[in-house]
């Protein structure tokens, strides 16, 4: 990497592929199993389940406090479960922090805590990943690794140099986003992507989100707009009071099927 | 596909910091114009000597505001590791390198405590510096019993008032000082030329070639000049050197590294910088370790400038280093400065404090005039964020 930091780049990205569909057909890349997690008296998770399959967008939905965001954090490795674990290609990982979900190929996009307006585009997007040459900033490298992930995901920002602060809503979710793509991931868990975005700046995640589904990745998207949500989402899971509660296909079902279930009048 | 930048769109681009130089060119303006012997050799020399020590503790706040902390406690720290020096080389007559080392060796020490409450207790830097800036100036009346210890004479005194002099002659100047100067101003190019062809090979926005000679032929011969001047009263002070040499490497350190790049990332969003997998409390813990060592190190010399220990020395240090950071670009919110902001934010107070001393203007007024100057700095700042400039 210390020599070819473009070559690394690109290798590693090209990784990314359709995975062989064959195997991954059955096996899940990643698995909840049974997942629980207090918060003192409040059960914010409680024996939850989920599967993620390469080359698959599902979209995480439920009321507020329904747990969606403590399981995105899960899976993210910030938070550790009370009971319960992950598996990742059928094997069973721990996950103490970030750093090691991010080893096990797992990224994850937080809502509104995702970037640092005061860094640029390029030292966002490496933020906690940063590559060096001799010991210093492999600040070349890393700018043409950027410019590439970006326009992988479709993402248009005015200049690499850019502080993040000055990009629009959709842009630093374009960035957001694009961190994610360093390091060969497998899984990418978006946060509400799209709270507080404009329509044009919604369609542009979503064209996002699309993009790393065609790059064979198993992609946890949480949001709360169900017509944006189906609009990309092969699966829909429903979580309410920190349980599962209904699994729907994506293109095929009703909005009031899944509203009932968010509200918990349709139980599993 | 080289976009080349006016004047006007790089002056805008970088409206804090240009202000801040274009200020200070102003200030130094003013007092020459009032004061014939302010840019004297004699009157250069001494500006360096006697601010130096602010300087360094600068660099070590500023990456300490950076990381959005304050470290109240390094005017404490600075009279107690001169303290300890003093100890050990006057009242127990050990060599003055012995001496240094104790010094550097209680800055890190306490920066290690300071770091320890702040990084892994996680209890607020203005807190555990507040109780810092009590205990070490106790412990300084302790180690010194009360009493002043001087004189340190000898090689520990040469640290601050010592010269690289004479050593390739020179008629009336010092052909040494011209030397360095010159190598330095010749690196200065070069990194520029350097950078700017790194910026054209990655298709970035640079300035045009003629105003790129210009700013370098006049940086250059700003710098030559102060040469010229240091070479015909006492040569190249040591302490220049110790400074240069500190501005360089910590320049590196927040600009091309690893910890400098995740300093910027927890003082501009604390969450996304631990959600990236930055490991906070290591780089909490060491900017805090850091500060104890520039802090020690402005300790040596001034207590190497006084030639011995005072029980009170260095009180109100901790303000004049902060000021000289807001002043030079840092944001009170964290997350933006550079340590070249500090160091000239520094020379403008350093440089209004040695004009109004020139000018025998009363300290009381030069108090007023400098919190006058470090409103009007972070209200310029305030003024250009909210008019959506960059800071950064």
């Amino acid at each position: 990497m210390t020599d070819t930091p473009m070559h690394a780049g690109t290798t590693a990205l090209h990784d990314l592929g359709p995975a062989p569909v064959a195997d991954d057909a059955r096996t899940p890349v990643l698995s909840v199993l049974g997942v629980s997690k207090r918060f003192g008296a409040v059960e914010a998770l409680v024996e939850c389940s989920l599967d993620l399959y390469a080359g698959e967008v599902v979209a995480l939905v439920g009321d507020n406090a329904a747990g969606k965001s403590t399981l995105a954090k899960v899976i993210a490795g910030v938070l550790q479960p009370d009971a319960g674990y992950l598996e990742i290609d059928g094997q069973p990982v721990s996950l103490p922090g970030p750093g090691a979900a991010r080893q096990h190929g797992i990224a994850a996009v937080f809502q509104d805590l995702g970037v640092c307006d005061n860094l640029d585009v390029t030292a966002n997007v490496f933020l906690g990943q940063e590559r060096t040459h001799r010991g210093l900033l492999d600040q070349g490298g890393m700018e043409r690794v950027s410019r590439e992930v970006l326009s992988m995901i479709g993402a248009n920002v005015p200049s690499l140099r850019t502080p993040v602060g000055r990009l629009s809503g959709g842009q630093r979710q374009g960035v957001a986003i694009a961190r994610t793509m360093l390091g060969e991931p497998r899984v990418v868990v978006l946060d509400e992507p799209m709270a507080s975005l404009g329509v044009v700046q919604t369609a542009e995640v979503l064209t996002h989100l699309d993009r790393l589904r065609s790059l064979g990745m198993a992609v946890l998207v949480i949001g709360h707009n169900l017509n944006d949500l189906r609009a990309v989402a092969d699966r829909i899971e429903v979580l309410r009071h920190g349980r599962n509660n209904g699994s729907f296909d994506g293109p095929t079902s009703r909005n009031d099927e899944i509203i009932g279930a968010i509200t918990g009048a349709w139980r599993q | 596909m080289n976009a080349v930048a006016s004047v006007w769109e790089l002056a805008q681009r970088n409206v804090r910091q240009s202000g801040i130089v274009v200020a200070f060119v102003v200030i130094c303006g003013l007092f020459t114009f009032l004061n014939s012997n302010f840019l004297s050799p004699g009157n250069l020399t001494n500006l360096v000597l006697q601010y130096s020590y602010i300087l360094i503790l600068a660099i070590g706040m500023m990456i300490v505001i950076i990381g959005g902390h304050i470290d109240l406690s390094v005017g404490s720290l600075v009279a107690l590791t001169g303290a300890v020096a003093a100890v050990v080389v006057i009242r127990h007559g050990q060599p003055w390198w012995v001496g240094v080392l104790a010094a550097l060796g209680v800055g890190l020490l306490v920066g290690a405590w300071q770091g320890f409450w702040v990084a892994v207790v996680g209890i607020p830097a203005f807190i555990v510096t507040l109780a810092g800036m009590l205990m070490f100036r106790g412990l300084t009346y302790q180690v010194l019993n009360n009493v002043s210890l001087s004189p340190f004479g000898g090689t520990y005194y040469q640290i601050n008032n010592g010269f690289l002099n004479g050593l390739l002659g020179g008629q009336g100047f010092d052909v040494f000082t011209l030397v360095v100067f010159g190598i330095g101003v010749a690196g200065y190019a070069f990194s520029q030329w350097r950078r700017r062809q790194g910026r054209i090979a990655y298709n970035q926005v640079v300035e045009s070639l003629p105003l790129f000679v210009v700013r370098l032929v006049l940086v250059a011969a700003v710098v030559m000049a102060f040469g010229w001047q240091l070479s015909q009263s006492r040569g190249l002070p040591v302490v220049l050197v110790i400074l240069a040499v500190l501005v360089l490497v910590y320049a590196v350190l927040t600009q091309s590294t690893v910890f400098g790049r995740h300093v910027y990332a927890i003082g501009g969003n604390l969450n996304a910088a631990r959600l990236s997998g930055v490991r906070v409390r290591f780089v909490n813990f060491w900017i805090m370790v850091n500060m104890g060592l520039l802090a020690a190190v402005a300790g040596v010399i001034y207590s190497s400038r006084t030639n011995g220990a005072q029980p009170g020395a260095g009180n109100m240090f901790e303000l004049d280093a902060i000021a000289a950071c807001f002043i030079g670009g840092a944001a009170v919110s964290g997350g933006v400065g550079r340590i070249t902001g500090a160091i000239v934010g520094g020379l403008i107070m350093a440089v209004m404090s040695n004009g109004m001393q020139l000018m025998g203007v009363p300290t009381s007024t030069q108090q007023v005039v400098k919190g006058l100057v470090l409103l009007v700095a972070v209200g310029f700042d305030v003024y250009s964020k909210r008019r959506g400039s960059a800071t950064v």
